[in-house]
């Protein structure tokens, strides 16, 4: 089987650039695989597990946003914010969803729903894929 | 004619100013090299971002998303100034704002956004347009830090409905030349390039979003250059005033040695002609 080229670029540096036989990307509408000779797409990202399989092994990474374009076996993400499963801090994720929640559950004005919400989400994302 | 202690006091006090300007050419040489090395990091990001723009607008033209079209019958215009947070740096901010005056000239009735201490300093006292600044930002930039300003100016630019949004702002070319650019932010224009692969691509979930999103990158990751380039023009500009500072120092501690030198001896000759002729008079 012929194998996908994957580059991840963020504004800060290049994160990946790589082959991986198949690769898994939680899209807006549904995780979607990807093996090559997909048709061309593009699609949003939302907050979820990216996982790049070669071989018998497998990459795990949290990612929070962004695109993927596929084309021509060429896969690109574009994102602001991912991490690895083994560069994610478990305590600091499980702290900073206790603070969101708590943060949704008052009722004072002050506090912006959509942020707290948005920071809800990348914990529970860290979270999901420490665990597992 | 001048006292020896006084001159004396005067080199040591220009060997202190010569002292802080080399420090600080170097640091401006240090922050100049790592601001570089971040443009270059960007770069594949932002190249990619404007590959997916140009396909899609060669794809649809008629795209009417405020982010990416003049709608018609839209309000008045925005105009951003960067500048750096701090001075000694040579001309690099009075040309920049020299420009905006040109600028709002032909605009006059152009709202002012301000990047950077210096532009607030100056248009607050000389304009009444100034409807936002973001001052402070260059000692700590990351990336963060330029997405909530570009996130701010984007729901400026929504809110207020501006016919479009410029900036100026000061590139990079080398340490000793930066050029001032002006150009048009909003609403987008992608950049011209060579041919890219026109393929017909699915869209998740429609089109509409997928524009919106790549526009709102689009913005950041522009935002996040031109505050790069700005920085690293200011850093250059810093390190090259600061060297002829440094240099000007060493010419003028030369020029009071000599001095000091020629008082030091006028006054032992002085002395010596005074031990003579009184050494003559007891004769």
């Amino acid at each position: 089987m012929s194998k996908i080229k994957l580059t991840v670029v963020q504004p800060f540096q290049t994160k990946i650039k790589g082959d991986f036989d198949h690769i898994i990307i939680p899209g807006v509408d549904g995780d979607f695989g990807i093996d090559s000779g997909h048709t061309p797409f593009i699609t949003k990202i939302r907050p979820g597990n990216l996982k790049l399989y070669l071989g018998r092994n497998i990459e795990k990474y949290a990612i929070h946003d962004g695109f993927v374009t596929v084309e021509n076996d060429q896969v690109t993400i574009v994102c602001e914010i991912m991490e690895r499963d083994n560069e994610i801090n478990a305590k600091r994720a499980q702290e900073s969803k206790e603070r969101a929640e708590k943060r949704l559950k008052s009722s004072s004005e002050e506090i912006d729903f959509r942020r707290a919400e948005i920071a809800l989400k990348k914990a529970l994302v860290r979270l999901g894929i420490v665990k597992n | 004619m001048a006292n020896i202690k006084e001159i004396k006091m005067r080199i040591e006090s220009v060997k202190n100013t010569r002292q802080i300007t080399n420090a600080m050419r170097m640091v401006a040489a240090a922050k100049l090299r790592k601001a570089q090395e971040n443009i270059i990091k960007a770069r594949p990001y932002a190249d990619h971002i404007n590959n997916m723009l140009r396909m899609i607008k060669l794809k649809n033209k008629a795209t009417d998303h405020p982010i990416l079209t003049n709608v018609e019958g839209k309000g008045k215009s925005a105009f951003i100034i960067v500048t750096s947070d701090r001075g000694l740096c040579g001309s690099f901010n009075s040309q920049i704002i020299r420009k905006a005056l040109k600028h709002i000239e032909q605009h006059p009735d152009a709202d002012l956004i301000c990047i950077g201490k210096k532009s607030y300093d100056y248009f607050r006292k000389h304009s009444t347009n100034v409807t936002e600044k973001y001052i402070n930002l260059f000692n700590e930039m990351d990336f963060s830090v330029s997405s909530d300003v570009a996130e701010k100016i984007l729901e400026l630019y929504l809110d207020q409905n501006y016919k479009k949004i410029d900036i100026l702002y000061n590139e990079f070319k080398s340490a000793i030349q930066q050029d001032i650019i002006v150009k048009q932010l909003l609403p987008v224009k992608p950049i011209e390039m060579e041919d890219v692969t026109n393929l017909d691509f699915l869209y998740e979930p429609d089109e509409d979003t997928i524009i919106e999103e790549i526009g709102r990158k689009h913005i950041k990751v522009e935002i996040w250059r031109i505050m790069l380039e700005s920085s690293a023009a200011e850093q250059g500009a810093r390190m090259t005033a600061m060297d002829s500072a440094t240099d000007n120092a060493t010419d003028l501690i030369g020029e009071l040695t000599l001095r000091y030198n020629r008082v030091r001896q006028a006054s032992i000759t002085t002395e010596i002609i005074e031990i003579a002729s009184g050494a003559e008079a007891l004769q």
